[in-house]
This record gives structure tokens, C-alpha cells and sequence, in this order.
């Protein structure tokens, strides 16, 4: 509850002065280093296992490809630190539930992909950022309470 | 909560109006919260700095070249940038290597979910020019010559990648510290003869001795320097040397000299101050200040060794691509010599 006050708090003047100017931001790698630029992906599938490690989250999910054969693909995600703030937990996004991503597949056809926009089937957000458009801090675009309260 | 945070805001901006630029910020800040705030102490004496605070800032290290010397943005200003900033999101061209991401505002990585200290400033660089000084021609050497010894081998291993890809090191860690876009929380402790500094991202904790022993043997280089502290009056001032030339601040070399000046100006305020010098890479010295807001915390542990699956990504993919591209190669090569 303390990290969601936080959140909320915050919001209004942060999320205000997000693009005043570009404070330094630093990334843990280059994403177009492992993603392929050329490779805009849009996966539907049931997600498998949900990994909460840094630096960065995986979610495994399996995709139904159009010959019928199911497919276990990685999608890389954000740091579950500032997920935990949002007030997710390993258990968040339990195995079985369906989701859709859209993001760029790994170079060398591996099969894994960066995970850009991650929604549920009804488009509902997966994981709700405070300066997300239409978005409230810890709420989903249609105003439902984010699905990992636990 | 809200609240107190709002008192805040105002106290910082009444007491940046009435001044010139000038005068304005950590002196006058320290003037204007003692008449109305004390100093708390730790139980052996010591101005107390302690807690989780965010150093996390909207402010770029450098000033747009466009605002000149103009070194603070007026209330008013600052009100309608961010109106201006709240309408619009930033979005990356698709197929485009920045957009080859995971959505920020999703992720919870932008600064909408961290807690930021109210600043005025133009840059967090002070002074009229608001800029890093030019590289020296022997600073720019050595960044090409580190350039040139990589280049076409950036993914032949782990060595190959950069410090923060490795997990060994951040930039916002190495003093000074300035925080990343999130998880920019600090923790500050306190013991006799100690400070101690934890730094979220991306896991160092900073041992600072406050006993007055000398800095370590000049051949010791170590990835954050070496910090020793003193009190000045209620700043601590944070003295750091024994620099690698590996981190490369800003295109520093191992001579790297940092001065960090820490002073608490509120119960929830604190300005982090830091002069960098360097006579390898720069001509003269330059300052920056940073105002941090307390953190309601709790600082996560980043064990960003973790998970890092992204190295071993980036080079088993890479080698995926040199075996295709040779395979490509070899059956072009058949086809053309039938």
C-alpha cells in the first residue's frame, strides 16, 4: 500500500514534467542489440511462466502458431523492481492467462521477443504506468483497479 | 501525505522567487528553512542525513543550447511546460531502433512514478554556461582510442559490452550519483566514523569513512573511487579519487576527482551538490546540484545479475547471425561457380 500512495502521489507533478526535458535515463542495455528492428511481432498466446528477475522480467508464453503447433516464446519486460512499486508480485500474472503482445523478435530468429505493448485479450493494459494515456497510476485504461492487488 | 508534499513544493519555489538567480539555491535554501527547521542529529552528534531519498530528476545534466545562460525557469514557465508536456506522450517511430522497447509508461519507467524534488533549474549544471566544458584534445584521444580498439568486435564477448550490460557498474553509481530514470532511490546511513550510502540501481553500497584517514595508495583504482568524508557545519562534503579509467564520466580518465557536498535543507529535502575536475579530460572544474525529495521507500534489491539474460541473448544471437551469413555466403558462392 505504501509504494501505491506513493505512486499516486507523485503522479500529478511528475508525470507533468516527464518531457520538460530529458533527465538522464539510463538503460541496462541496448535493446536493438538483441531486438530486430525489422521484426514488428503481434503474439497472442497463454502465458506459461511469469520470471520477476532483473534487470529485466520474462514472461513465457505459448503460441498457437497458424499450422496449429503451440510455440514457447520469452518476451522480455521491465524491471520488477518498479513493477513491485506499481504493486504487481510474482503471482500477478498467473500461468493460463491470456494475453496479447506486440513487440520485435530477437535477432538470429531466436524465439524470443521484446514485449512493447502488453495487453490483455479485451485491450485492457497489462501493466498500468501512471502516464500511460486515459490512465490513472495503478489503473487500467478503462479505470478498472489493476489486477494485482495481492 | 499529499500535502506535506505540496508544503514542500511551495517552500522551495517562495524560496527561489524573491531572489536573483544568483543567490539562489543551497545557500539560500539553507537560510530560509533554519528559521523554521532544525537540524535533527544522530545520537553521537552528527547532522542526521539518514532515510531513502530519490535523486531522481526531470532536469538534463546540461542546458539546451537555446535557453543561453538563462539558468532558472520562472513558476510561471515551469507551469506551462508542463502543461504543454502533459498533452503530449512521446512516441518512437515503429521499425525504428528507438522504438525497439518495452513501453516505459507500462513498465513503470519514467519518471510519472517516482517521486521528484521540485527544480526550477534550466540544467542541473549551475552557473551561466550550463554545459560539461570540451573535452581536452587528449580526453577526446582517449575516448576515440578506447572507440577504435572495440570496433568490430563489439559482440565478440562479454568483455566487449559495456559495464552496465555486464552488471558491474551504472553510470548513476560512481559519484556523483545521478539518478536514472527509475528505481532512483538512495538509502543513507549513519554510524560513528561511517557513512554509508546503498544505491538501488544497481546494488553498491558506498562505504565512506568520516575518521579523517588518508585516501588509499595512488595505484589502488577501484570502480566507484575512493570516498573519504568530512563535516562542514551541517554538509557532509565527500571527497573521491582512485578512479578506473574504465567508468569514463563524461569522457573522464582515471584522474577523476569528485567532491560531493550533502546537506539536509528540510525533513524531506536535501541538496546533493558535486564539483567534478579532471586536468586529463576538462580545462576547468564544473558543478552541478541536485535537489533529492525523501522516498517513502522501500529500496528493492536489484540483483541485476540475476536474470541478465541479455548478454548471453546478444551474443548467442550474434553468433546465430555470423553462422547464417556465412551459410548465405557459402551457397552463394556454389551457386555462382556453377
Amino acid at each position: 500500500m505504501q509504494a501505491k500512495q506513493a505512486v499516486v502521489f507523485s503522479g500529478a507533478f511528475a508525470g507533468a514534467v516527464l518531457l520538460l526535458a530529458a533527465g538522464p535515463v539510463w538503460a541496462h542495455h541496448a535493446f536493438y542489440a538483441e531486438f530486430d528492428e525489422t521484426k514488428p511481432i503481434t503474439l497472442r498466446g497463454t502465458v506459461t511462466k511469469w520470471e520477476m528477475v532483473n534487470p529485466h522480467s520474462w514472461i513465457h508464453l505459448d503460441v498457437k502458431g497458424p499450422d496449429g503447433k503451440v510455440v514457447n516464446w520469452m518476451i522480455e519486460g521491465g524491471s520488477p523492481n518498479a513493477l513491485l512499486r506499481l504493486g504487481f508480485t510474482k503471482d500477478s500474472l498467473p500461468p493460463g492467462t491470456e494475453i496479447v503482445v506486440e513487440g520485435y523478435q530477437a535477432k538470429g530468429g531466436a524465439i524470443r521477443a521484446v514485449g512493447k505493448d502488453l495487453t490483455f485479450t479485451d485491450g485492457r493494459r497489462l501493466f498500468m504506468g501512471g502516464s500511460a494515456p486515459g490512465a490513472a497510476p495503478g489503473e487500467t485504461a478503462d479505470g478498472q483497479a489493476a489486477p494485482a492487488k495481492k | 501525505m499529499k500535502r506535506r508534499f505540496m508544503v514542500s513544493t511551495a517552500a522551495v519555489i517562495a524560496v527561489m522567487l524573491p531572489g536573483s538567480a544568483l543567490v539562489i539555491g543551497q545557500e539560500a535554501a539553507k537560510t530560509a528553512v533554519a528559521k523554521s527547521w532544525t537540524q535533527p542529529r544522530t545520537p553521537d552528534g552528527q547532522p542526521d542525513l539518514q532515510g531513502i531519498w530519490s535523486n531522481v530528476s526531470s532536469v538534463p545534466l546540461e542546458r539546451p543550447k537555446n535557453l543561453g545562460a538563462k539558468e532558472f525557469y520562472t513558476p510561471q514557465e515551469m507551469a506551462e511546460i508542463k502543461a504543454r508536456a502533459a498533452q503530449k506522450a512521446p512516441v518512437d517511430k515503429a521499425g525504428t531502433r528507438a522504438d525497439v522497447h518495452y513501453d516505459f509508461n507500462q513498465f513503470a519507467l519514467d519518471s510519472s512514478h517516482t517521486k521528484v524534488a521540485p527544480n526550477l533549474r534550466t540544467s542541473l549544471i549551475i552557473g551561466p554556461e550550463g554545459t560539461v566544458p570540451p573535452l581536452l584534445p587528449e580526453a577526446q584521444k582517449r575516448a576515440a582510442d578506447r572507440a577504435a580498439r572495440n570496433r568490430g568486435h563489439q559482440f565478440d564477448g562479454p568483455e566487449n559490452r559495456g559495464l552496465s550490460e555486464r552488471c558491474i557498474v551504472w553510470p548513476n553509481e560512481a559519484p556523483p550519483m545521478i539518478g536514472g530514470g527509475y528505481n532512483g532511490n538512495v538509502q543513507i546511513v549513519q554510524g560513528p566514523g561511517y557513512v554509508g550510502i546503498l544505491q538501488e540501481m544497481i546494488h553498491d553500497m558506498r562505504v565512506i569513512p568520516t575518521d579523517g584517514r588518508p585516501h588509499l595508495p595512488a595505484n589502488i583504482h577501484q570502480w566507484l573511487g575512493d570516498s573519504r568524508g568530512h563535516w562542514e557545519g551541517n554538509t557532509l562534503v565527500v571527497d573521491t579519487t582512485n578512479f578506473t579509467d574504465q567508468t569514463a564520466f563524461r569522457g573522464s580518465g582515471d584522474k577523476l576527482h569528485v567532491v560531493e557536498r550533502f546537506t539536509r535543507t528540510g525533513d524531506d529535502s536535501l541538496m546533493y551538490e558535486f564539483t567534478v575536475s579532471d586536468p586529463a579530460t576538462w580545462e576547468k572544474s564544473w558543478t552541478a546540484q541536485v535537489p533529492w525529495a525523501k522516498s517513502d521507500g522501500p529500496i528493492f534489491e536489484y540483483a541485476c545479475q540475476e536474470g541478465n539474460y541479455g548478454m548471453a541473448n546478444i551474443l548467442s544471437q550474434t553468433r546465430a547471425e555470423e553462422k547464417e551469413a556465412k551459410e548465405a555466403a557459402e551457397a552463394a558462392a556454389r551457386t555462382g561457380s556453377k
